[in-house]
């Protein structure tokens, strides 16, 4: 029996990267096939190629032993290719049912799609209404549209991209079950990740790229996580340095019942949120994305306005009702998870992203007028303590890569010497010597006494920064309780909306 | 095949994007003369007359100051604006209130004014273009109201208000019987700054504006502010600016300049408030706003190429009969050259070797 | 009030109104597919100096009506080439194809100011029409006809059709429809090019259907009332219906003013002139303060997109 997908010297440029060089590897009927990498490996490219997205600049795709030309997704349908995006392609003001009517290439009466589309979520236990809108619809229903989607055409490859970063684990083992089952069934898998416990437990392949060339192809089942790691990330995996016997001090920022406004229609607020962070301390935020963590952040760095003046204080101060500005000038930085555009504004020079948060801080205001100079000789500051890779502080924020964007935007924070630093997804998309940058940067911050609250869907980043840790679902936030304390399924639970007493 | 790419560029080009106005400039002229000519004009004649003839004739250097001195200030106030994202396209609405606000003050001071008058009148006229601009601003940030549309739709109703005041309650006893107020005295009209010529004290004020404005937007936390904003709103935000502020100062400032630029003409070339008061100024400055690159400094040059084409299209009338309506195709097309020059800035063209059909 | 000059009220509020909602459906359609063409003003005045020509030059009125169409088409393109082939800011283009169809119709129509032609007749025999309340079933131009029947075509269009569906998918999520492998620029090309059909069709209305001859600048803003009625119709042709009438009503209004029409004229002229202007402001404070107005905005509407390759 002929391999189901085989590529052989993919290669694909783009200006100043080589984004493939030489990728070939085959996957064979009915095998879960996993595509490991870290972000910026080559995987969403070598996939795009193979969904007929993209066209690679050489090499050449086999389909079932025949060599092919994807000229585009369409035509990948047609050989059986179906593919379930990180980023869904799904419309919100849109039905279910029109949704997956724009997916399919034949025109299908409504009432004969709907009727397949009830078959194929009887077949997988993929339950949802057809009718309703995709904006009312949760992460992880919106996901199983595009399953849907891709299922509706029998694929015989089914490539599935980083599928679980919004999923609960208890969602996580869902998908799992339908994946064997369609495997199963005779249906090759090609399951794209960076989570390696999950490739373990899933795949019978996996092929690890690295820096756009394939450097292993292994059985994830003889492998241990550390070693696939190692290939994964090249250079041995460093370890964040937490000085030994670290002491909590006062409390530095209490948050008491903090409740916000539904600001939009798919907007999730806070409320009554409370916790304390004392001085010295990392306390993380677990939970799935669209939890409430966007609302949490922009009531902390006060992007929202704040209504009650002692639900948030620092140094005992209560800041409620401050606005962004004032809330700095009394030590609250805050970094939120978008960068480009949020953080940082891609059109202007590092050093007038500069002046958007650390004006006032550092004084680059005089009579209403900007030191440019001050600007210049801070941003060049950061770039240097933080090794960003820029031409300069003239250089645009547009034109660094995520991690060095990041890199400079936590050090842009860092550098104010905040007594409080609230951050949302500090290492999302960065790749890992970045990751391991920001992360020692922010346990070194601690160590010097600020306290800080870090946002983020990654447990093992949480597990691997955090002192604490609470759980946010549906806007509303767990005690916090040491890092210790929790075990995975803990977690998840709570991630997930069963809380203690209710477990109980 | 010679076939061509578009690729992205790492930084912004700085050289393309002061390159691609000029370029505009010139193509206008070549393609202009090009496809005049084909549709049956004397297109060469045409280009001469409308671009070249304002240069070389030293006769109409003062016409060329006096036209672009109010396209300047109100392309100055509308580059602001467009900078911060707010369209405000109703320049020539807040133009009409200004003059009419200036003009209230003149007529009512008339026979008892003094050095005061004129100060008053561009005060009168700031305020009035101001509060003009107000009304988009406060439906904007009140309601979420499109500032485009209610703008544009307040520039017809002023062009009303200008016929009901001239014809009735502004009307000039002893006009005739024409639709227009009386002549201002003489302390409500611009002095000449050169005897014996038309330019008045609006063509240095222009400068003046212009190169004020140039440094509040590069030095400035305000202008700083108008930048964040359009540029990144939700940046702009988490940096501890206000959009709803912003949109305020940017329809005050535009609105307040587009009003001085009304006075400026009321009380200068036109000396009294007529039907003809509107000429459009405040619609071509948006043009001298986008030639400009949204930059005061650039407006000014911007503005001296639109007078030119205005003060050409003049004289292509009386030489070469015609329309004065091929100044507005001529305009329209520079600004269509610039906005398709843009893409440059942010992306070169790449020749790309054709492959063969892999697996062919 | 008598029925003849009810049934004379009613017929010149048609010929208002249907325009504007011609206009106004090809840029809802437009809209719809997330682009934002602010040139509907300049396509109009270009569809009205065509339409005058032909039926000028050749008396034939259909012919006029098609090939104000195409040179609506024809100008549209101008808009798309550069905000879909070049992604150029299309607030910015928009406002330069207002200003070239503006200056372009007037160059065009030098020298036909003042010439009378005749008007698109009712498309019904005059038997059809005899009794007045016929008249006000059967006495329109085909125009107006059309207007009604691109209601209708437009609402199953987009609400019944897969192409339709399409072309809501391409303004709800550009880069989601172009991953799942629609062209998203072929298809916005489409929607502006329907939009300038109609934009040309509209403004041809203006000498055919309302006053026999050329003025410069003769649409009067008509365009951009037609824009914003889009939004006040929440992107719903058949609000689009309801609003365009209103504003006929309104302009109607203005005429009857001006003609010395009893109580109206109590009010100054130019404030009546003033009228649609100032209702179009008003409409649109009503509409946004029903909150869930916006919500029904295509969500791509008015953003560049460029695929990345």
């Amino acid at each position: 029996m002929p391999n189901r997908l085989e590529l052989s010297g993919i290669t694909k440029q783009f200006p100043g990267v080589l984004a493939n060089d030489h990728v070939s590897f085959a996957v064979k009927p009915g095998e879960i096939h996993a595509l490991l990498g870290e972000n910026g490996a080559g995987k969403s490219t070598l996939v795009k190629m193979i969904y007929g997205i993209m066209q690679p600049d050489g090499g050449e795709i086999r389909w079932n032993g025949e060599p092919v030309v994807v000229p585009n997704p369409k035509a990948a349908r047609r050989l059986g290719i179906g593919m379930v995006f990180q980023h869904f392609s799904l419309f919100e003001a849109l039905t279910v049912l029109e949704n997956i009517a724009l997916g399919m290439d034949a025109k299908i009466p409504s009432r004969e799609l709907e009727a397949r589309i009830r078959e194929v979520m009887q077949t997988y236990g993929l339950l949802l209404d057809p009718h309703r809108t995709v904006a009312t619809l949760s992460v992880g229903e919106r996901q199983r549209i595009e399953i849907v989607r891709a299922l509706l055409l029998n694929p015989k490859l089914l490539i599935m991209d980083e599928p679980t970063s919004v999923l609960t684990p208890q969602e996580v083992d869902q998908l799992f079950t339908v994946l064997r089952q369609l495997a199963s069934e005779g249906c090759s898998i090609l399951y794209i990740s960076h989570k390696l416990h999950e490739i373990k437990a899933l795949c019978d392949t996996a092929t690890i790229l690295r820096g756009g060339k394939l450097v292993d192809t292994c059985d994830p089942k003889a492998e241990t996580s550390r070693s696939m790691a190692e290939k994964m990330i090249g250079t041995g995996l460093k370890d964040i340095i937490k000085p030994e016997g670290r002491r909590f001090g006062e409390p530095k920022l209490v948050v008491n019942g903090l409740t916000t406004r539904k600001t939009g229609d798919f907007d999730v607020p806070v409320a009554d949120v409370s916790f304390t962070v004392r001085s010295g301390e990392i306390l993380g935020i677990a939970g799935v994305a669209g939890n409430g963590q966007n609302a949490l952040l922009d009531a902390l760095s006060g992007e929202l306005k704040g209504e009650e003046r002692e639900a948030i204080s620092i140094d005992g101060r209560a800041i409620g009702l401050m606005d962004t500005t004032e809330r700095r000038r009394h030590g609250l930085c805050a970094v939120p998870e978008e960068r480009n555009g949020h953080a940082a504004v891609g059109d202007f020079s590092l050093s007038d992203n500069s002046v958007l948060t650390a004006r006032d801080r550092l004084g680059m205001v005089v009579l209403g007028l900007i030191n440019s100079g001050a600007a210049k000789t801070y941003t060049g500051k950061v770039i240097a303590d933080f090794a960003v890779k820029a031409l300069g502080p003239a250089a645009t924020a547009g034109s660094l890569s995520g991690g060095n964007l990041q890199k400079y935007i936590m050090g842009r924070e860092i550098l104010q010497k905040p007594t409080v630093l609230v951050v949302s997804q500090p290492t999302w998309g960065v790749d890992a010597g970045a990751a391991a940058a920001i992360h020692q940067a922010l346990v070194d911050l601690a160590t010097a006494g600020s306290a800080i609250v870090v946002i983020s869907q990654d447990l093992d980043e949480l597990r691997a920064l955090s002192d604490t840790l609470a759980v946010i679902n549906m806007g509303r936030l767990s005690a916090s309780r040491p890092i210790g304390d929790f075990s995975v399924e803990e977690i998840g639970l709570l991630m997930g909306g069963v809380h203690g007493e209710e477990a109980a | 095949m010679m076939q061509f790419r578009l690729e992205k560029r790492r930084e912004p080009s700085r050289f393309m994007l002061y390159a691609t106005p000029v370029a505009a400039v010139a193509l206008t002229m070549i393609i202009g003369a090009v496809i005049f000519s084909v549709i049956g004009y004397d297109g060469i004649g045409a280009v001469r007359e409308i671009f070249l003839t304002p240069l070389t004739n030293s006769f109409k250097w003062q016409d060329l100051g006096v036209k672009a001195a109010p396209l300047i200030i109100i392309g100055v106030g509308l580059s602001i604006a467009y900078r911060a994202n707010v369209w405000n396209i109703g320049a020539e609405g807040q133009y009409i209130m200004g003059g009419l606000a200036a003009t209230w003050v003149a007529l009512a001071s008339h026979g008892a004014g003094g050095w005061w008058t004129l100060p008053a009148m561009m005060l009168a006229g700031m305020a009035g273009g101001a509060a003009y601009g107000a009304i988009p601003a406060l439906l904007k940030t009140r309601l979420n109201v499109n500032e485009i549309l209610t703008s544009l739709m307040l520039t017809y109703a002023s062009v009303q208000l200008i016929y009901y005041l001239v014809r009735a309650p502004w009307k000039d006893p002893m006009g005739m019987g024409f639709p227009q107020t009386r002549r201002f005295a003489s302390e409500a009209l611009l002095p000449n700054i050169f005897p014996g010529t038309i330019v008045h004290a609006g063509v240095p004020i222009a400068i003046i504006v212009a190169l004020i404005a140039w440094f509040i937007m590069s030095r400035s936390v305000f202008g700083y502010q108008m930048r964040v904003v359009g540029a990144a709103p939700h940046a702009a935000r988490y940096g501890g600016f206000s959009e709803n502020k912003t949109i305020w100062l940017a329809m005050l400032v535009s609105g307040g300049l587009a009003g001085l630029a009304g006075m400026l003409e009321v009380a200068g070339p036109f000396q009294r408030m007529v039907p003809g008061f509107p000429t459009n100024y405040g619609f071509t400055a948006i043009i001298v706003a986008f030639l400009g690159r949204l930059n005061p400094l650039g407006v000014i040059f911007a503005g001296i190429v639109m007078a030119i084409t205005f003060v050409g299209g003049e004289v292509a009338q009386t030489t070469i009969g015609l329309s004065n309506s091929a100044t507005g195709v001529f305009q329209a097309m520079m600004l269509f050259f610039l906005l398709a020059g843009d893409i440059l800035v942010r992306y070169r063209l790449k020749r790309v070797v054709p492959q063969v059909e892999a697996g062919a | 009030m008598t029925l003849e000059l009810a049934i004379a009220i009613i017929v010149t509020v048609v010929g208002a109104s249907t325009p504007i909602l011609i206009a106004a459906l090809g840029e809802l359609v437009v809209e719809k597919s997330g682009v934002l063409n602010l040139g509907v003003e300049g396509m109009m005045l270009v569809g009205a100096i065509t339409g005058f020509v032909v039926v000028f030059t050749t008396g034939n009125h259909y012919l006029a009506i098609l090939l104000a169409a195409g040179a609506g088409v024809a100008t549209s393109m101008i808009f798309g080439f550069l905000t879909l082939s070049l992604s150029a800011n299309q607030t910015a283009t928009g406002l330069a194809l207002t200003i070239f169809g503006t200056g372009f119709s007037a160059l065009a129509g030098q020298g036909y100011s003042a010439r009378p032609v005749t008007l698109l007749g009712p498309l019904f025999p005059s038997e059809l029409a005899t009794h007045p309340i016929w008249r006000v079933l059967f006495g329109y131009s085909a125009l107006v006809y059309f207007s009604f029947a691109m209601v209708l075509a437009v609402w199953w269009f987009l609400k019944k059709t897969r192409a339709g569906l399409i072309l809501r998918a391409v303004g709800e999520n550009d880069h989601s429809a172009h991953s799942i492998g629609y062209s998203v620029v072929a298809v916005r090309y489409g929607a502006v090019a329907f939009g300038g059909a109609m934009a040309g069709i509209a403004g041809a209305c203006f000498p055919l259907l309302l006053t026999p001859q050329w003025a410069e600048r003769m649409t009067a803003g008509r365009g951009w009332i037609a824009v914003a009625l889009v939004v006040f119709a929440s992107w719903k042709p058949f609000r689009l219906l309801a609003g365009a009438y209103l504003f006929g009503l309104v302009m109607t209004m203005e005429l009857y003013a001006k003609a010395g029409g009893g109580p109206l004229s109590a009010i100054p002229a130019e404030l009546w002139a003033a009228m649609p202007y100032l209702a179009t402001v008003v409409v649109l404070v009503l509409i946004s303060i029903r909150r869930d107005a916006s919500s029904n905005a295509p969500a791509c509407l008015g953003r560049p997109f460029l695929p990345s390759n």
